[in-house]
């Protein structure tokens, strides 16, 4: 699912990041979804918007409260889902932190195709420490995160 | 002077957060997280709920510090557990719990999980006094 992300730029001071992701018409995961109109499902819109916000809390975190931790989506709030994406599509993430606090950073996310609105969210990231369980899950975010911010 | 119900408000905001029926009871003495299934996600819901309904601010740590008080940091908690008296502080702030659901070591995260329904409502209503100030 990290796949489909292209890149990211985030400005941890201020609250706020960016990020591009490409979705192909034909992605495997959307031949039956549907048949001759690949259209993105609205819970991946989501997921991709999580990927967006989740490092930009993480780094928010650590540049206000000096606390290194790792965040997962915990609550979805307020999501419309206002046009339909039809692939092939560049999403463009919009995320701004609207409160940080050291077990949750709650972010409103605005998702564009092609200047348009497609979604509009409250996404509540759950603010973690990490257990050694989830060292290897971890360094692959950190490789992650270095691809997406060098194509920005 | 018209004067608001704040408990049958919170109420009517803990049924929204367990999505349950209008006719469901909620009553002042019911604990989240013992007698209503709470989960942390659930109180994180309530209170964003509660800050929006009455138009005020319940940072994380609000507990924490009502139970404090004047006491200085150190007498209150130490490596993340309430001391003693720190212990004593919390139940007597959260009086409508039963007593014997504080363990002995409490670590200061976990301090919402001992509120009851009625302990939020009067949360509600101190911030309302506060913002009315």
């Amino acid at each position: 699912m990290f796949e489909l992300m292209r890149s990211i730029q985030i400005d941890a001071e201020n609250g706020h990041a960016s990020g591009a992701a490409f979705i192909p018409a034909d992605h495997p995961l959307f031949a039956d979804h549907f048949p001759g109109k690949a259209l993105f499902p609205g819970s991946l819109i989501l997921e991709l918007a999580a990927q967006v916000a989740g490092p930009l809390a993480e780094e928010a975190v650590k540049a206000q409260l000096k606390i290194e931790r790792w965040a997962i989506l915990g609550m979805v709030r307020d999501a419309r889902f206002l046009h339909p994406v039809f692939l092939p599509a560049l999403l463009e993430i919009a995320v701004t932190i609207l409160r940080l606090q050291s077990s949750n950073v709650s972010t409103s996310v605005t998702v564009t195709v092609n200047g348009e609105r497609v979604m509009q969210a409250e996404l509540v990231m759950m603010i973690l420490e990490s257990s050694s369980e989830w060292a290897s899950a971890l360094e692959a975010r950190e490789d992650r995160l270095a691809r997406w911010k060098e194509a920005s | 002077m018209s004067e608001r119900d704040t408990s049958a408000e919170v109420a009517m905001l803990v049924r929204q957060t367990l999505a349950l029926s209008e006719n469901e009871p909620i009553s002042s003495q019911q604990l989240f997280f013992y007698d209503l299934a709470f989960t942390s996600m659930d109180l994180l819901d309530l209170l964003f709920r509660v800050e929006e309904h009455f138009q005020i601010e319940i940072p994380e740590g609000t507990i924490y510090h009502l139970a404090r008080g004047d006491l200085a940091e150190a007498q209150f908690a130490e490596d993340g557990l309430l001391t003693e008296l720190g212990r004593q502080r919390l139940m007597a702030l959260l009086y409508d719990t039963p007593k014997q659901l504080f363990p002995a070591r409490i670590h200061a995260a976990t301090l919402p999980r001992f509120c009851t329904v009625g302990a939020i409502t009067r949360l509600v209503d101190h911030k309302l006094a506060e913002r009315n100030v």
